[in-house]
């Protein structure tokens, strides 16, 4: 019942209060506790989007060593199996032979167009 | 190390989806001397066309030196059409290109003997050599 009663500017009394009862080394203690929580707090605020979207990611494939692993494993085969099928397609798709010969042939394009 | 560990997988997991665009950005000026003689008559809308389309064509122009100089010129005079045309349409005239090339000589020697007399009916002037035919 009692506490219903602090409002907000009665608790930073009452801290204010409990503060100044404090010894000198408990006080420098919690500065540099406060300071070192602040330090890392920015650091890790300025850590680069690339590095947080990976973090995130990594996550996503759960928290086991061995589920991480298997995403690289696969991360990497897709990239691989990837490149090929690109690599493949661009080969196979090589129509240089035929597209020469009706550019440069004797019977004008609109006689294989329809 | 868990920073970088982070970097490198999100790094390969760009340059994943990335990987055509990368691997298809060619533009006007990054073609060598020849490829851009080769393919002169598409300077203008070379950075519209699409990647496939660039890349055949990129092909296409390594044969350019071994061309001689009717070859050249028919090349230049068809470049433009043949680039408007739809990828339907390109794939539709190498698909009939294919079945012409399988019928017998003697037969297809009639058929351009044919399609050059209309060509020169169309133009109303006598049939030219062959050789110098340079209708796109």
């Amino acid at each position: 019942m009692k506490n219903k009663e602090l409002d907000h500017e009665n608790i930073k009394q009452l801290l204010n209060h409990s503060v100044a009862q404090l010894d000198r080394p408990t006080l420098t203690r919690l500065r540099h506790a406060r300071e070192q929580a602040m330090t890392r707090y920015a650091a890790r605020s300025v850590e680069p989007v690339f590095a947080r979207a990976g973090h995130a990611i990594w996550h996503a494939f759960g928290a086991q060593h061995k589920s991480r692993l298997w995403a690289t494993t696969l991360l990497v085969a897709i990239i691989l199996f990837s490149a090929t099928a690109y690599w493949n397609h661009i080969a196979k798709s090589d129509t240089a032979d035929v597209d020469i010969a009706i550019l440069t042939g004797d019977l004008p394009i609109h006689f294989y167009v329809d | 190390m868990h920073l970088i560990r982070h970097h490198l997988f999100a790094f390969s997991i760009t340059i994943l989806l990335f990987l055509p665009a990368i691997a298809g950005a060619q533009t006007w000026e990054s073609l060598t001397p020849v490829q851009q003689e080769a393919l002169a008559p598409l300077s203008k809308e070379w950075n519209t066309l699409q990647t496939l389309q660039k890349q055949r064509l990129i092909n296409l122009a390594k044969r350019y030196p071994q061309l001689n100089a009717v070859q050249k010129q028919r090349l230049h005079n068809r470049l433009e059409k043949w680039s408007k045309l739809t990828p339907e349409q390109r794939n539709r005239a190498r698909e009939k290109f294919q079945a012409f090339s399988k019928v017998p000589l003697e037969k297809r020697e009639q058929v351009k003997q044919m399609i050059r007399q209309q060509e020169a009916e169309k133009l109303n002037t006598p049939a030219v050599d062959p050789a110098l035919t340079n209708t796109p």
